[in-house]
């Protein structure tokens, strides 16, 4: 088959493969604080493995490798629309305040205590992808450019994004809930931290935090939705200028020798 | 000059079509409503594919291409107001769709080694997310302490 061929072929799998996972939408069961949201892309994930030599057969050795060039050009207009989301919020970013913009630096935290955990539990290069960021969409653009899907760091990003899509928004509403109860910090400063940098883990944590501080809703409300659109515009320079050196510096000092080298530059 | 179905031109207009499928069946808005948005979304990937290639340093699209839909959604730049409200016709949703599609064929061949870490890379994100959240935390509390604002 020629490659011509065979990227008409890709394409229109993947035609079938949106509409069905469009045609079955957007599933939500509410669970304790939060909710399990399966979302359509979660959908065209498992179909699009389903196509595979495992099962359907449908698509080859070569047809895989195929879609993992189509996947780093793609997400290209991802990242276009990413951004027209950001520029109208940026106003009320920069007036929101030091603390506000300060603890965007608390995202971070992802590296320092994901990266040593990632690394006992036997994950190489693969800890690098998991733990730069949450893992939502624009990290995945990043990782699909900077290195590739089809790679440790590829394979990382995109267990800690289906962990988050379908278990985040419950994880975020209980452990918010937690952190307000034992955890010496004052309401405003959880409310900052809930803006993680996906609207419905935000609104679970915050959702959470107003429970157990309904004299402060509005406040809680206001700085978490605030915060939650000053991590989406700083998530993807920070992940790059950053989060991904320093991942990379951690690797390189705790492996030593044993580090693995990047396949792809 | 043959075009190619390799060029990355036409495998972002390809996509872009794909995804103006799925905006209508899962988001009910009609491929010419959502057109012109597309149109400017596509041109931003070609504009930012192409500075990419021009400027030094060697930074990866991405970069270039969010922040040239920044610039051009400011409400410092003219046309900024009409430029977000066009792309808006466009679902974030939508656009994600086709990519977890092919990334879904691509997996299927690294499927042992997923699932031989995956388990562990679902652990880690636990921490992932407390990481984050305390990590914030920490720096509010310091600095709204500092600034005397609790």
């Amino acid at each position: 088959m020629s490659e011509e061929k065979r990227y008409l072929k890709l394409h229109l799998i993947v035609l079938v493969l949106v509409v069905i996972a469009e045609l079955i939408g957007t599933k939500s069961y509410k669970v304790g604080p939060g909710t399990i949201v399966l979302l359509p892309m979660l959908f065209a994930l498992l179909l699009g493995l389903l196509t595979g030599p495992k099962f359907l057969k449908i698509v080859d050795m070569e047809d895989m490798n195929a879609a993992e060039d189509l996947i780093t050009i793609s997400v290209l207009l991802l990242m276009a629309k990413y951004g027209t989301n950001i520029g109208p919020t940026l106003p009320l970013i920069i007036r929101s305040g030091p603390a506000l913009i300060l603890q965007e630096f608390g995202n971070l935290g992802t590296i320092l205590l994901g990266m040593p955990f990632a690394l006992l539990l036997g994950l190489r290069r693969e800890a690098i992808g998991a733990t730069f960021s949450i893992a939502r969409e624009p990290n995945i653009a990043i990782i699909s450019d900077m290195y590739g899907l089809d790679t440790p760091e590829g394979r990382g990003v995109m267990g800690v994004y289906v962990a988050g899509t379908v278990f985040g928004s419950i994880f975020f509403g209980l452990f918010a809930g937690f952190a307000a109860t034992t955890l010496p910090f004052h309401p405003y400063a959880l409310a900052m931290a809930s803006g993680v940098g996906s609207a419905s883990m935000m609104s679970a944590a915050v959702g959470a935090l107003v429970e157990i501080f309904p004299n402060m809703a509005e406040e809680i409300t206001a700085l978490g939705a605030a915060s939650n659109l000053a991590s989406g515009a700083d998530g993807v320079y920070m992940s790059i200028f950053m989060a991904l050196p320093m991942c990379e510096w951690i690797y390189r000092k705790v492996m030593g020798d044993r580090a693995e080298e990047v396949t792809k530059g | 000059m043959k075009l190619s179905l390799k060029d990355p031109i036409l495998i972002t207009v390809v996509v872009a079509l794909l995804t103006l499928v799925g905006n209508f069946v899962g988001y009910k808005i009609d491929p010419i409503t959502a057109f012109p948005g597309m149109l400017i979304l596509f041109l931003i990937v070609i504009v930012g594919l192409w500075i990419t290639k021009v400027m030094p340093g060697n930074l990866p699209a991405v970069v270039y291409v969010s922040l040239l839909g920044i610039v051009l959604t400011m409400p410092w730049f003219p046309l900024g107001e009409k430029v977000a409200e066009l792309t808006s016709q466009v679902n974030f949703l939508a656009l994600t769709t086709p990519i977890l599609g092919f990334a879904g064929i691509s997996l299927g061949k690294n499927l042992d080694s997923f699932k031989q870490n995956g388990l562990k890379i679902f652990v880690v994100a636990i921490f992932v997310f407390i990481g984050t959240y305390i990590g914030s935390a920490i720096i509010a509390q310091v600095v709204l302490k500092l600034t005397g604002q609790i």
